[in-house]
């Protein structure tokens, strides 16, 4: 019986190396089967609406009217339309306000969580909650009930003497109160940092401490550089989020007042989901896919400038 | 044996597949609060029972979203088969007559004698009986009496005593309190009732607005003296309240706010919102707006059937029991309005089913509104919370951005632009 086994292995190790295209041609068939759910979902789900939105984008495609023109209408009306114009300008006051103030928080939690103290752990859960939270219409809801004009913050206020403003119905400050709800959200990029913090080497604290190095000195000089790759990464993709911001603003203040708060997501669901305008909504979201690809390169661009990777082979990846 | 048994079985299955296949089954969607779901749901089962050959799968929601989902059904053709549908959806949707069943190819199974022709006509778009018309529905004024009597006054009866009562609320109840609430909207909905009282003609003609810039101006100083009196909040007000809408606003039930401009159809849902011990009462219009008889009536709401319904027979039978069987009458009661069908409106009121305040409401608004509301008005670009160009128009003037000029230009060319399309 073990004879037969071992020369039946035997065969099949000859086979093998007999017919070595043969296999490798089966093995990949093997493996295309077992990819095809994920490459059927891509093409459906993501080539084809990308493919397809591109398109729409130089037709004046409704969703119920269906396509009569083509041209390049939909980007001249990008470009010339105040409200998208104003929509743009917005959403890029919100993406330079929130993702620095953003990663600046996350960086200094994840500093001070780094330390050995009592109880960090619960800290570090406390810290990360709200980015769970920070997506859900719950969280909104609560924060428009927190700012509105007799809410919590207001009471605080106005319990240490001072009347509180309309936080949300003042152009001011409505853009301000919706930035905060995603610089609360720093949990996720404060995760990574912590762990590119604990990756930095001891002994270079070490020594420099032995050179005469303060903390800050530390902080500039060793800490910083050692996790640029990680700065640059949340950079990149707190970016992107920003941009493709759409909860808060629709459910706090549904892009008031006086648009202050419209941000371009707004405007992309206006014109294709409520006005039914595919083409122009299209033509939208394809503005933006440019703007944040063209950021995306600079940043790549920049990064040679001030991000520091240990190893040169690995400039341009993470 | 066997052979027996197996006999027997393959006829209860062919049984079963005859059965499945003499069962029809009719989905049927609409929107509204609990009160509506429940009613709706109670009729839903007794037509049923009286059709027991024919099964409904309801789908329902809160107003909230509904419209916007429902337009990605239309679009794609997979919307249920009995639809409430809003009026304005017919020349949304189905301005070609594409979406929905022409009813008119029905009429042996819904009565439609029951229905005026104005009511028809109005859901008939491209020579087809898009829906059947619920009920006619207008814009009317509400008061909280107990607010206007703790500050010593009467509830208005003419704009000039809602002008008067501003500053008298303002030194005898305080900053907060205020004779009436408007969001941009109702702003909208009021402008055109008093210009069309001044003016006495329709905001819309052919598709193309009906008045000048100058008439226009005259509206927008009329919404910023009610500010500057002390009659209306200010949008920033308002928007700091943090309400989602007005029914929900704290100072509303609070009675702060002492009146509305609201749907003869809503009256309860602001009536229910309101703290114990105030008296919410309808109004009257004004008749020194003009020297005419301003505002519109527009039908609130019809029953359709979608063209891609499988059982259009079954469906129809549907929406007859819904409005003219005295079974689903007597279920539904006001819950969508006073009725417009003939028999519907006769069995509930001689039965005193309806909603005491909602048919005062209504009997005014039907026997005062006099001008044709164009399906326009209502399209999302113009009438879009915070984003519409009503809103636009009504903050920019309130927020002091914009003067009765400016807010005229963007209102002038948000609609030309609407109505261009």
């Amino acid at each position: 019986m073990m004879s037969n086994n071992i020369a039946s292995q035997q065969r099949l190790a000859q086979d093998l190396i007999r017919k070595p295209g043969r296999s490798r041609l089966e093995s990949g068939r093997i493996g295309l089967v077992y990819i095809l759910p994920w490459i059927i979902g891509f093409l459906f789900f993501k080539l084809y609406p990308f493919a397809s939105s591109l398109y729409y984008s130089f037709t004046d495609m409704h969703l119920f009217n269906g396509i009569s023109k083509t041209g390049l209408f939909n980007y001249v009306d990008v470009f010339t339309n105040r409200a998208t114009v104003r929509s743009l300008e917005t959403t890029f006051r919100y993406v330079i306000t929130t993702v620095p103030l953003k990663l600046v928080a996350a960086l200094f939690i994840a500093y001070i969580l780094n330390f050995k103290i009592k109880g960090v752990n619960l800290f570090r859960t406390a810290y990360y909650v709200p980015s769970i939270l920070g997506g859900s219409v719950a969280i909104a809801v609560l924060w428009r009930a927190l700012f509105r004009n007799d809410g919590l913050i207001n009471s605080l206020l106005s319990t240490l003497g001072v009347q509180g403003p309309s936080w949300l119905s003042d152009p001011n400050y409505a853009l301000i109160i919706i930035s905060l709800l995603r610089i609360w959200q720093f949990g996720s990029a404060m995760v990574i940092f912590l762990a590119a913090l604990k990756g930095v080497p001891e002994e270079l604290y070490e020594a420099s401490t032995i050179d005469g190095a303060g903390k800050w000195r530390q902080f500039t000089k060793i800490t910083l550089p050692l996790i640029s790759p990680v700065i640059f990464y949340n950079l990149v993709t707190q970016t992107v989020q920003a941009f493709q911001e759409f909860n808060g603003p629709f459910i706090i203040t549904k892009g008031g007042p006086l648009n202050s708060t419209r941000l371009i997501t707004m405007i992309i669901y206006d014109q294709g989901i409520k006005n039914y305008k595919i083409g122009l909504s299209s033509a939208i979201a394809w503005v933006m896919f440019v703007i944040m690809m063209l950021l995306t390169l600079l940043a790549f661009w920049s990064q040679k400038r001030w991000v520091y990777y240990s190893d040169e082979t690995q400039r341009g990846g993470l | 044996m066997k052979k027996t048994l197996a006999i027997v079985l393959a006829l209860v299955m062919l049984l079963s597949v005859g059965a499945a296949l003499a069962q029809s089954t009719v989905t049927f969607s609409w929107w509204g609060g609990d009160a509506r779901h429940e009613a709706t749901q109670k009729a839903v089962e007794a037509f049923m029972a009286k059709n027991p050959d024919i099964t409904v799968v309801p789908e329902y929601s809160a107003w909230s979203g509904w419209e916007d989902k429902m337009g990605q059904r239309f679009a794609s053709n997979s919307a249920p088969d009995v639809n409430q549908i809003n009026w304005n959806w017919i020349t949304a949707f189905s301005a070609d007559g594409s979406k929905f069943v022409d009813l008119n190819t029905l009429s042996d199974i819904i009565d439609l004698s029951q229905f005026s022709k104005t009511g028809l006509d109005a859901c008939t778009v491209a020579g087809k009986l898009q829906g059947i018309p619920v009920s006619m529905t207008g814009r009317i004024l509400y008061w909280n009496q107990s607010t206007y009597e703790k500050a010593g006054l009467a509830v208005p009866t003419s704009y000039a005593e809602l002008l008067a009562a501003g500053p008298i609320f303002q030194e005898k109840l305080g900053e907060d309190y205020y004779p009436l609430v408007l969001g941009t909207y109702d702003r909208a909905i009021l402008m055109v009732y008093y210009l069309e009282s001044v003016f006495g003609k329709d905001w819309v003609v052919d598709n193309k607005l009906n008045y000048t810039a100058e008439e226009i101006q005259k509206g927008f100083e009329f919404i910023a003296e009610m500010e500057a009196n002390h009659v209306i909040p200010t949008m920033q007000k308002l928007t700091g309240d943090g309400a989602d809408s007005l029914d929900k606003n704290v100072n509303w039930m609070e009675g702060k706010y002492a009146g509305i401009f609201e749907w003869d159809s809503a009256a309860g849902k602001f009536q229910k919102a309101l703290n114990e011990g105030q008296t919410f009462v309808v109004g009257d219009y004004f008749r020194d707006f003009g020297e005419f008889q301003g505002g519109f009536a527009k039908v609130s709401m019809a029953f359709a059937i979608s063209e891609t319904a499988a059982d259009k027979v079954a469906a129809a039978k549907l929406i007859n029991f819904l409005l003219n069987d005295e079974e689903g009458i007597e279920i539904l009661e006001s819950q969508r309005g006073i009725p417009l069908s003939k028999k519907a409106f006769d069995y509930a009121s001689g039965n005193n089913l309806l909603d005491p305040i909602v048919s005062e409401a209504n009997a005014k608004v039907l026997s005062w509104v006099n001008y044709n509301l164009d399906p326009k008005f209502e399209s999302n670009e113009l009438k879009a919370e915070e984003t519409g160009v009503y809103a636009e128009a009504m903050n920019s003037l309130s927020y002091g951005v914009v003067d009765v000029a400016g807010a005229t230009e963007i209102l002038m060319e948000g609609i030309n632009r609407v109505l261009g399309e």
